[in-house]
């Protein structure tokens, strides 16, 4: 059998590569990939604390279902705001956009 | 060392491999299609997991729709996404010491708490994930509530998004 | 699901109904008339106002315990339909004038006042996640939404992708949170917190959402996107983030650490009193150098986060807390009341393409528009903690709870960068009465209501502040 950890210690990994890629990355889209693999993540926790966990209660598949949605709500939204920049600026390099500054 | 724990070292150097070249890789594209095989390898999970309801949801969902709309909007945008030195900038190894450390506290920590090593109890026969799945997100005893917000937070991204990317004439 | 439910939940159902429903009338309103869509709005922000205020025999959990309606959710709920109406009365003019009408900006303005409304009420860490992203997104959306303006696109970028990785941060907390629990319900967390089972998995947990919040309320060191998104947003919507933002995400704050983690306070009562210590400083000093009023008040806004911070400090002395919520809460009256007003000057200045927002801009406003510099002065006054305003009455509470827990040192903090603020603060009074100048304002009858309105009640219920005082007291002390 796979112990829980296999699976918590492969969502922490994940989650610190998601991390980088926001912190490193200059590139708007890039960022938004790195946010994806942080929810990828979290939904690979969800779907392990509830396999390993209390199986009468659905709660963690539901949250990673909510979790989806989210996802998708925020990608749309994302990329809207990404092309909206990019008709403009003819760049979505995060470091670039600094008109506004610190 | 059974089949099954190969099956799952494989998929997780799979998807940890195909997710660093995600947030290094220099082509967007070559980063959008890697994040389609981290998104595989995590829906292979979620079948190792007896969650296959959710690895079809993440093969369609987020590869059929998500990594897509990545893709659209990288070729939209394509003169800036193509290979022009650097794409990390100039604090990167403070970002990969901050990762390092998240990842190693994560590690550390969870180690620390004594549900770490649990095995999962075999399935009970006889019941229908599937079938529980879905009475309980539209049952009004269950997860209604957080279903119907849901579908107005779609709602609420939809509107703002066409609004964004609308352009007037 | 029985009418008692659903009833729970009125105000926000009807709410939500009303944004669709307007989506659609908009439909029908032509171009050029989109004040009739702003009138709705503020028609169906004033029902839900109403039918909140009318839930006063109501109380107890809905929907299997994922929703609760008690006083704090009333009260709570009460001023964010207000923030709503302000946020709606002071769009209503600088939306034509910058060349931004559109009937989508008060759809949006709806959703997220649901958003907030729903993180007042949420017992359920899903419900706590989901009103999170509810309010958010609309807002990323408005502060984008005087594109294609660079500026505005890019504060609606910026903040988008902060607050993006910042549910990141929220919802991996959670997830470790139900992981340690085997629930998402606030009072499951704190009946497997107090059975000692949760262990460290929750402390983990509960610092990664403190993470996650701290970046939607601004408070140092996640503050960094605020003067930019502040600056580059359309400063209508910049008045009703400012306030709606820091609400909710406060309600959520009490909720899920004051109530669920309260377990954890040996943890987390260090953690808390350096970040609210740290904003204070750091907030008001940043805030000396500015030059653009919009500037100057986004770090104003994370300085006073720093201060409503303080009122979770004490959060594991049971009997020191709802003493201390509630001077929070009363700050966040006294807060929204102040920003909105100061907002409203702001915008009687703003002139398209953002010329008018510098402080030399203000130069001899005191004697062209006495009443409006009379205005702007008492803004500053309370921002300050100056009497005769409401903000001195919010720090005196506050700085009084502090020091009932026992943690003197916060409350000499917060004096002092009280003392460095009264700097900046009064920089502008100065400038107004003292300089020589020829400002133009814009004169609205929606906006001159908000500033006058705004100044008189902040010199008003200082006066007699014990009834608001008392209500803000009853309201948390239901929860304990």
């Amino acid at each position: 059998m796979i112990p829980l950890s296999w699976y918590l210690i492969l969502s922490a990994a994940l989650f610190s590569l998601g991390l980088f890629g926001v912190l490193a990355r200059k590139n708007a889209v890039a960022i938004l990939l790195g946010i994806e693999l942080m929810l990828n993540a979290v939904n690979v926790n969800l779907v392990a604390f509830w396999r390993y966990g209390n199986l009468t209660s659905i709660a963690g598949q539901v949250f990673a279902i909510i979790v989806f949605a989210v996802s998708a709500a925020e990608v749309a939204v994302g990329l809207a705001l990404v092309i909206s920049v990019y008709r403009r600026r003819k760049t979505i390099v995060a470091d670039e956009i600094d008109m506004l500054k610190w | 060392m059974t089949p099954l724990q190969l099956v799952f070292l494989l998929t997780a150097a799979l998807t940890l491999v195909a997710a660093f070249r995600v947030v290094t890789t220099r082509n967007l594209v070559h980063a959008a299609l890697w994040l389609v095989v981290t998104l595989f390898g995590v829906a292979v999970l979620f079948v190792l997991l007896n969650a296959p309801f959710l690895a079809v949801v993440q093969v369609v969902v987020y590869i059929g729709a998500i990594a897509v709309l990545f893709i659209f909007a990288i070729m939209l945008t394509r003169r800036e996404m193509r290979d022009q030195g650097a794409q990390l900038n100039k604090g990167w190894w403070a970002a990969a010491l901050v990762s390092l450390l998240t990842f190693g506290g994560l590690f550390w920590l969870t180690r620390s708490w004594d549900g770490f090593t649990r095995t999962a109890a075999p399935l009970p026969t006889g019941q229908d994930t599937l079938s529980a799945l879905g009475k309980a997100l539209v049952s009004p005893d269950a997860f209604v509530l957080p279903f119907e917000i849901a579908s107005v937070l779609l709602l609420a991204a939809l509107v703002g998004a066409v609004y964004v990317a609308y352009r007037e004439k | 699901m029985t009418q008692a439910d659903l009833y729970t939940l009125l105000p926000l159902i009807v709410l939500v109904i009303w944004a669709c429903a307007l989506l659609l009338v908009d439909l029908l309103i032509p171009r050029g008339r989109k004040g009739i869509t702003a009138f709705l709005a503020a028609l169906g922000l004033a029902l839900t106002l109403g039918l909140t205020l009318a839930q006063v025999s109501a109380a107890g959990t809905a929907f299997q315990g994922m929703v609760v309606l008690d006083g704090f959710a009333r009260f709570v709920n009460a001023l964010l339909a207000l923030t709503g109406l302000l946020g709606v009365g002071l769009a209503y003019g600088y939306v034509r004038r910058m060349g931004i009408e559109r009937g989508e900006y008060y759809t949006l303005l709806l959703f997220s006042v649901a958003g907030m409304m729903l993180m007042a009420q949420a017992a359920d860490l899903i419900v706590v996640f989901l009103a999170l992203e509810l309010l958010s997104i609309p807002l990323y959306i408005l502060a984008a939404f005087a594109r294609p303006k660079e500026t505005s696109e890019e504060a609606g970028l910026k903040y988008f992708l902060l607050g993006a990785f910042a549910t990141g941060f929220v919802v991996y907390g959670i997830a470790l949170t139900f992981g340690a629990t085997g629930t998402t319900s606030l009072s499951g967390i704190i009946a497997a917190a107090s059975n000692g089972d949760a262990g460290l998995l929750l402390t983990i947990g509960a610092a990664l959402i403190l993470v996650g919040f701290g970046f939607k309320v601004a408070v140092v060191p996640f503050h960094m996107w605020t003067p930019d998104v502040y600056q580059g947003a359309p400063s209508a919507v910049t008045a009703f983030m400012a306030a709606g933002a820091k609400i909710a995400g406060f309600a959520a704050l009490l909720r899920v650490f004051g109530l669920a983690f309260s377990s954890l306070s040996a943890d987390l009562t260090a953690i808390l009193w350096t970040l609210s210590a740290l904003t204070m400083i750091v907030g008001n000093i940043l805030a000396i150098a500015q030059t653009n009023i919009k500037r100057l008040l986004a770090y104003s806004s994370i300085a006073h986060a720093g201060y409503i911070l303080m009122a979770f400090v004490p959060f594991g002395n049971a009997e020191v807390l709802p003493v201390s919520v509630a001077a929070g809460v009363f700050y966040l009256v006294a807060y929204t009341l102040t920003n909105f007003g100061a907002w409203a000057v702001v915008i009687a200045l703003e002139k398209a393409e953002g010329r008018g927002l510098d402080l030399d801009d203000y130069a001899g406003l005191g004697r062209k528009y006495p009443a409006l510099a009379a205005a702007m002065t008492v803004f500053m006054l309370s921002l300050t903690g100056v009497p005769p305003t409401l903000g001195l009455v919010g720090k005196f509470y506050l700085f009084r709870a502090v020091i009932a827990g026992g943690f003197y040192g916060l409350a000499v903090i917060g004096v002092l960068t009280s003392l460095i603020s009264a700097y900046y603060y009064l920089r502008v009074v100065v400038i107004m009465y003292m300089r020589e100048g020829e400002p133009e304002r814009v004169s609205e009858p929606w906006l001159n209501l908000t500033w006058a309105a705004s100044a008189l009640a902040v010199v008003l219920i200082s006066l007699v502040p014990a009834p608001l005082f008392a209500w803000a007291s009853q309201a948390v002390f239901a929860l304990f």
